[in-house]
Parts: C-alpha cells; structure tokens; sequence
C-alpha cells in the first residue's frame, strides 16, 4: 500500500489537473454560446437560399448549367474528388476529430483519385502523419468562422472544379442534431444536385407559377451558386465549430467529474492509512509503556 | 399604396422583415425598383445600394449589400444577400484600408482566384465608400 505522502502528492496533482479541465469547461461552454447564437443568426439564410434554388431550379427544370454538369464522360471511378474535412485545431474533444477523420478515409477508400482540403491543425496533422497528401496552400483554422473565410474556401474549390480539376466536391463536417447529439456528416457541394433540392414529391396538378430570371438564368446561376456554396461552407464551419465546443465541453465536464471521483476515493485511502499509522504509532508506544513498568516491577 | 411582403436575409442577420410599398435594388445592369403585385422573377443583386420603404412611411431606409439575389413570387419578396450594413453602421476607415489592400493586391501579380476575391472585396469596399460619402 502506498503511503500517505505518496497519496497526498497525486491527489495534489489531480487537483491541479482538475483545475485546468474545469477552466478548459468554462472556456468552451462560453465560446459554446456565441457559436450557437451566430448558427441560429445564419440558419435562416441558408435555409432560404436552399429553399430559394429549389424553387428555381423546380420552374425551370432544364437549366444547363456548369454547376449542374455531371461529368458523366467520365466513369465514376476515373473522376477526381475533392474533400473539404472539417476537424478542430486541438484534440481534447471527445470522439469528435475522431468522427470525422473516420469518415473521410471510409470515403477516401472507395476513390483513389482524391485531392483533400484540411481545415483545423489537428486533421492536418493526422492526414500528413498518414501519408495523405493534403493541399498544403490550403491553409485554415477552425476558429471563430468568417463569412470571409467561406469565401475565400469557395472561391478556391470552384476554381478547381471549373479548370477541371476537380470533377466532385464533398464537404465532411459535423452536424449538431440536437445539443447533446452531433454526427459527422457529407454532403456534396459540385456537382450540385438536383434532385437535392427538387423532390419529386409535388402532386401534378399543382398549378406551377412561371418565374423570369434576370437579366438571364445563367447570369443568376452564376451569382446564386456560389453564393449558395459559400453560404453551405459558412453553415457547416459554424456546425463543426459548436459541435466542437459542445464535444470539448462535454470531455472536459466527464474528465472532472472522473477527477472528483478519484479525489474521493483517494481521500478515503488518504484517511485509511493515516488511521493506520495513528494506531500504529499508539500500539507502539503502549506496547512500549507496558515493557518499562513490567522492567520497574522486577 | 399597396403593399407587399418583403423578407431581408444576410448571411449573419435577418435585417428586415414585414411589408413595404417601394423596393430598390442594385442589379447587374443599373437599379431596379420592385413595387406591390410585380411579376414573379428572380432578379440578381450586385454589391450597392438597397433601399425601401416599409409600410405607412415616407422614410427611405438604406442598407449596403453584397451579392446575391430576390425573389418575388406571389406578391411575397425575399431577398437574399451575404451582407448588409446600414450606411451609419459602416466604418469609414476600415473601408478605406479594404479599399487599399484590395488595390495594393490587384497590382501584384496572382492567380485568377485571387484576382477574383480582390476585385470582389475592392467591389465591396467601394459600394460600402460611395454609401457613406453620400449619408454625410
């Protein structure tokens, strides 16, 4: 059994340890709040602007369109796909980098012409440790997602699918399902699809209302696309990035609560043997009181 | 004056929501006006000036935006665009530093994408100048 001084030293140093978790606690659940409150900012917007391409594209259904091009000259296996992975910058969040690191190579698996765009240091560096090869010019962090930095995503992977260096673009993130729940998830951005946004689920006899584009479809096409994408990427850095605080908040609240527990059981084990050595130490001096006065007697 | 429903969303806001008689907006080919019953079209927006009046006001109330497009469709208008500012919300000298890197990087030689997102944000910074010069 470990003595009390042994003891005592762990359990100073799962205090300190504990110290840290319970501040890495408040630091994400307050980071928490502000990137749900800008989710809840950007959901109508995106929402709309889904609902918005839909309408479109359910009006005038044989829009031609490069966003729309299928590549279909080339076989599924032959074409280049590009992932854009959502992971954090630190680890010390639950299974959460994990989820998504996992999909992406599930994915990766089944092409092997793929071309991936890393956001966050932590799936960087697992993707370059792997022997991924990963855009290195693509260069961003998770934190605190812009409307800027979508933009500038967008630009950069619609650039590549037009030069025809990317035939697919799918986007691997993770989606808060509710606020206990989170999942990652893929989506894919280009093609667009569009059967995503037009279900063929509307009666025939609805009466369909003709809708002008202008000046012309393609020159609405070309703006509302990528503002869609941008607004897509935008959406789904600020899911990552809660689910992300909510998956470290959550971490760190069981890694103190497991501190307390130790604690606890520490200090009974504390108290034991303290206890232990009292009576010890009383047996002792008894038991060497008793052999003087038996000494004296004789 | 009738009167229509009209929606505002930006990328991080829902700037305005209720009905209006008179809407203003910037199109690729110079502005356009949507008034209540307009036919139903999907109109493109480039960076400017939106303006309109709600409903019972003479007061024309002035937002700056980025692209992005409306949609007018039984007599219900949403408008999309990635950003909106009130002209009085816009910082003069932050435009103008935009205005500047944005200028300074469309000397240097790059890559057509970031050709793209200078001339973009030199757009931006521009229509957000023109805004307030004219609010003074």
């Amino acid at each position: 059994m470990a003595n009390a001084r042994e003891i005592q030293s762990r359990m100073k140093s799962i205090k300190d340890t504990m110290k840290i978790t319970n501040a890495m606690f408040m630091i994400s659940s307050s980071k928490l709040k502000r990137a749900k409150k800008s989710l809840e900012d950007t959901q109508p917007y995106f929402y709309t602007l889904q609902s918005a391409i839909g309408r479109i594209l359910r009006h005038v259904p044989d829009i031609s369109h490069a966003f729309f091009d299928q590549r279909s000259n080339l076989k599924l296996e032959e074409q280049t796909i590009g992932y854009i992975v959502v992971t954090a910058d630190k680890g010390l969040a639950g299974a959460y980098n994990h989820n998504v690191i996992k999909m992406a190579e599930e994915h990766m698996r089944q092409y092997p012409n793929h071309r991936l765009f890393v956001i966050g240091e932590l799936g960087r560096q697992y993707f370059s440790k792997h022997g991924y090869t990963i855009d290195t010019h693509f260069h961003y962090t998770a934190q605190n997602p812009s409307m800027h930095r979508a933009r500038v995503i967008m630009e950069k992977v619609v650039d590549l699918y037009m030069k025809k260096e990317l035939d697919q673009v799918h986007i691997i993130y993770t989606d808060m399902i509710n606020p206990v729940q989170s999942e990652a998830a893929i989506t894919q951005l280009l093609p667009l699809q569009k059967k995503h946004f037009a279900p063929n689920t509307l009666p025939i006899n609805v009466r369909q209302e003709e809708i002008a584009l202008y000046p012309d479809a393609k020159t609405v096409l070309d703006l509302i696309v990528p503002n869609y994408i941008t607004g897509f990427i935008y959406g789904s850095l600020v899911d990552s990035y809660s689910c992300e605080q909510n998956a470290r908040m959550m971490a760190m609240q069981t890694a103190t609560d497991s501190a307390k527990a130790m604690l606890h059981d520490l200090s009974i084990q504390y108290n034991r043997i303290r206890q232990a050595a009292i009576t010890q130490e009383i047996t002792e001096v008894i038991a060497g009181a008793k052999a003087q006065k038996k000494k004296r007697k004789r | 004056m009738k009167t229509f429903d009209f929606k505002g969303l930006a990328s991080n806001k829902t700037f305005f929501e209720g009905r209006c008689s008179k809407l203003i907006i910037p199109a690729p080919d110079g502005q356009k006006e949507i008034l209540a019953n307009h036919e139903n079209m999907v109109i493109a927006i480039t960076e400017g000036m939106l303006q309109f009046q709600p409903e019972n006001s003479e007061e024309w109330i002035q937002f700056v935006v980025g692209t992005g497009f409306v949609q007018v469709i039984n007599n219900r208008v949403t408008l999309l665009v990635d950003t909106a500012e009130r002209p009085e919300e816009i910082d003069i000298r932050r435009a103008e530093e935009a205005k500047q890197r944005a200028e300074e990087q469309l000397r240097q030689k790059q890559s057509i994408e970031e050709y793209h997102i200078s001339k973009a944000s030199l757009a931006r910074a521009m229509s957000r100048l023109k805004a307030t010069s004219k609010y003074r």
